[in-house]
């Protein structure tokens, strides 16, 4: 390794599970959710009913990613404002530095790499705006897929208790409301937004790829190894 | 009076999504006397028509033994115990002492042509024929200033406590001047609040009464709005449909006649004995939607053999109705037993946003872009190419002049 370099530490561990926990559970929720709008496959019509069970699984698929989806946006939400590795909402939080930042950092982007002044060591206000609006698209994919989930148990019963409806009804109905009106609507826009995380990621890991091939800081680490590497000053 | 009224107000206030299909054996003992109670008062009171129940069950060639299969039914519908049928069958007796004062205003009157043309009329039918249907606008006789004259008698005879149905919606537009009804050219919404003043409950009957409708779909000229967007104040319950099934109607009548009460709701107004079930739950087609055995296209394979209906537009995962358990005409048939799609007719804005007889997903609705309807993947995918060419266009500028940091290199 080149002695002017040292590494510096980007992502925990469990950061790294996370990242990767969600990337394949969006690919999952992204082929089975599609299915569930569309089917756009057929099966076999000499088997019975009974042993195909596709769309049943592929619902299951669904919800099962959703359940992890879950599950790692309460820890991330968490660790927002708590974990002791990086205080990640400090970066969002609109102070003069950070709004200073983030134009730099969108300028370094329009420029193609000419113009670089701010210090790409840690994570920059840019990429923690990015981020913070990936997990709100994340957690109103959440809020509106949950809706469409509890209106299927209009019993209110469920196998793990009748808490489970109940709890879910007083924390999505309103979205309902937001959304148009309808449960139709919830449903128009869990498909829309599903759209704009596509379009998210896509930004995502060109951006990712195009800061290790321009700043040759290889940033691209961080999401295997935790680290990148900079240039000591 | 004034318990009947915190109750009332006590239903209407509570909105949880819960179907309570059990409340308890002293809340059943309870009501079961109230209900005698009411229903002795009832038989004291003058009928306001001298129509015979049993005489027009007779006359229509139904049995002892069909009514009794028919006041089982009501009963398990109405989520009481089987020890209420007997109460049932009196209340069904009963029914010409409940005035009945039906409105119609801006729609095709397919709620009463539901009722009236059946080829037979069965219970719900004779039922609703016998309740002392004090004024309907499509059905009397009278017209001009004779019919008003009735309305303002019945108004008055039975102030405070005539049920109201109200079929068709309220256009709101040019000052409600889109629809006037009467001599005087009353508007539909004065007639409406001036009769909904008077009366003891409102029941909005059909899609158009309920949620607008199909009078209400975009662009809604006439400004058409349901009944529970004008009148204010009163009991009010929601029995959409297009047509509304009349055995909903009588269900809640019956509700109505049995306990002075109207049945318990959802956030929508919609009764929870009826309206508390998805379609697609007790869908006889459930199982190869499970299965992923769809109709392709009409007639195909899979439409010879019953399969799911989903991806020709089936809006039965999304419908709260109870269709797909009591089914119309006497239980005869329902649109998925036919062989064609639901299209969510229970729901509100039913016309734009279920009815269009294909997945949601290949739906060409407004995109949040506005302008030319499209599908909402055509315009994920539209969105996805946007990006796409921003960010080539983003590469190759920084493949041809871009400025890499070539510190670590030598």
């Amino acid at each position: 390794m080149n002695s002017e370099y040292k590494q510096v530490k980007r992502m925990t561990t469990t950061g790294r599970i996370i990242h990767w926990a969600n990337a394949i559970s969006m690919v999952v929720a992204i082929i089975t959710g599609l299915y569930i709008g569309h089917p756009y496959y057929q099966t076999f019509i000499a088997d019975g009913a009974v042993d195909k069970y596709v769309m049943a699984w592929n619902r299951w698929g669904h919800f099962i990613v959703a359940i992890i989806f879950d599950v790692t946006s309460v820890v991330i939400a968490y660790l927002f404002f708590f974990s002791r590795f990086e205080k990640a909402y400090k970066k969002v939080i609109p102070t003069g530095k950070n709004i200073a930042q983030f134009i730099e950092v969108i300028i370094n982007l329009a420029t193609l790499n000419r113009r670089k002044k701010f210090d790409s060591t840690h994570s920059d206000s840019f990429n923690s705006v990015y981020f913070l609006i990936f997990h709100l698209l994340l957690a109103w994919m959440l809020l509106t897929g949950l809706q469409l989930y509890v209106s299927g148990l209009e019993s209110g019963l469920s196998s793990i208790g009748k808490w489970w409806p109940w709890m879910l009804h007083i924390s999505t109905d309103w979205t309902r409301g937001v959304c148009g009106g309808t449960i139709m609507d919830v449903r128009i826009v869990h498909h829309y937004t599903m759209w704009y995380i596509i379009t998210w990621v896509v930004f995502h890991i060109y951006y990712q790829v195009w800061r290790t091939i321009f700043w040759k800081e290889a940033d691209i680490a961080i999401v295997f190894g935790g680290s990148k590497f900079v240039k000591e000053k | 009076m004034s318990d009947r009224i915190e109750g009332v107000k006590k239903l209407f206030t509570s909105k949880s999504a819960r179907v309570e299909t059990n409340k308890g054996e002293s809340y059943y003992l309870d009501l079961f006397e109230k209900c005698q109670t009411r229903l002795s008062e009832l038989r004291a009171s003058q009928p306001a028509n001298r129509l015979d129940f049993s005489g027009l069950l007779n006359d229509n060639g139904i049995d002892r033994r069909d009514f009794m299969k028919w006041v089982s039914a009501t009963t398990a519908m109405l989520m009481l115990p089987p020890m209420f049928s007997p109460l049932v069958a009196e209340a069904a007796e009963l029914m010409n002492r409940a005035p009945v004062i039906w409105l119609e205003l801006q729609d095709c009157a397919g709620n009463s042509e539901a009722l009236l043309r059946s080829d037979g009329p069965k219970i719900d039918e004779i039922v609703l024929d016998i309740i002392s249907l004090e004024y309907h606008e499509t059905l009397q006789a009278a017209s001009g200033f004779q019919a008003e004259k009735q309305l303002d008698e019945a108004i008055e005879t039975f102030k405070g406590k005539f049920l109201l149905f109200v079929e068709g919606s309220i256009p709101m537009g040019m000052n409600g001047q889109y629809g006037t009804i009467g001599a005087s050219g009353e508007t539909f919404h004065d007639h409406l609040m001036r009769v909904s003043k008077d009366a003891a409950a409102v029941i909005a009957v059909g899609a158009c009464a309920t949620f607008g409708g199909i009078p209400a779909a975009a662009p809604n000229p006439t400004g058409a709005v349901g009944v529970m967007d004008v009148v204010k104040g009163k009991p009010l319950v929601n029995i959409p449909a297009c047509p509304a099934n009349p055995v909903n109607m009588v269900g809640v009548v019956m509700h109505y006649v049995l306990t002075g009460q109207l049945p318990e709701l959802d956030s929508l107004l919609r009764p929870k004995f009826a309206f508390g079930y998805r379609i697609h739950d007790n869908c006889e087609r459930r199982a190869h939607f499970d299965a992923g055995e769809y109709v392709e296209e009409w007639g195909d394979e899979g439409a010879k053999n019953n399969f799911c209906l989903y991806k020709m537009g089936c809006k039965g995962p999304m419908t709260f109705n109870n269709c797909s358990i009591v089914r119309y005409n006497e239980a005869v048939n329902w649109p998925i037993g036919v062989g064609r799609g639901c299209i969510g007719c229970s729901e509100p804005d039913f016309w734009d946003k279920y009815a269009y007889e294909r997945p949601m997903a290949n739906a060409k609705i407004k995109a949040p872009t506005g302008g030319v309807e499209k599908t909402v993947d055509e315009f994920g995918l539209g969105l996805l190419t946007a990006a796409g060419i921003g960010i080539g266009i983003h590469a190759i500028a920084s493949a041809v002049g871009g400025k890499k940091d070539d510190g670590g290199e030598a």
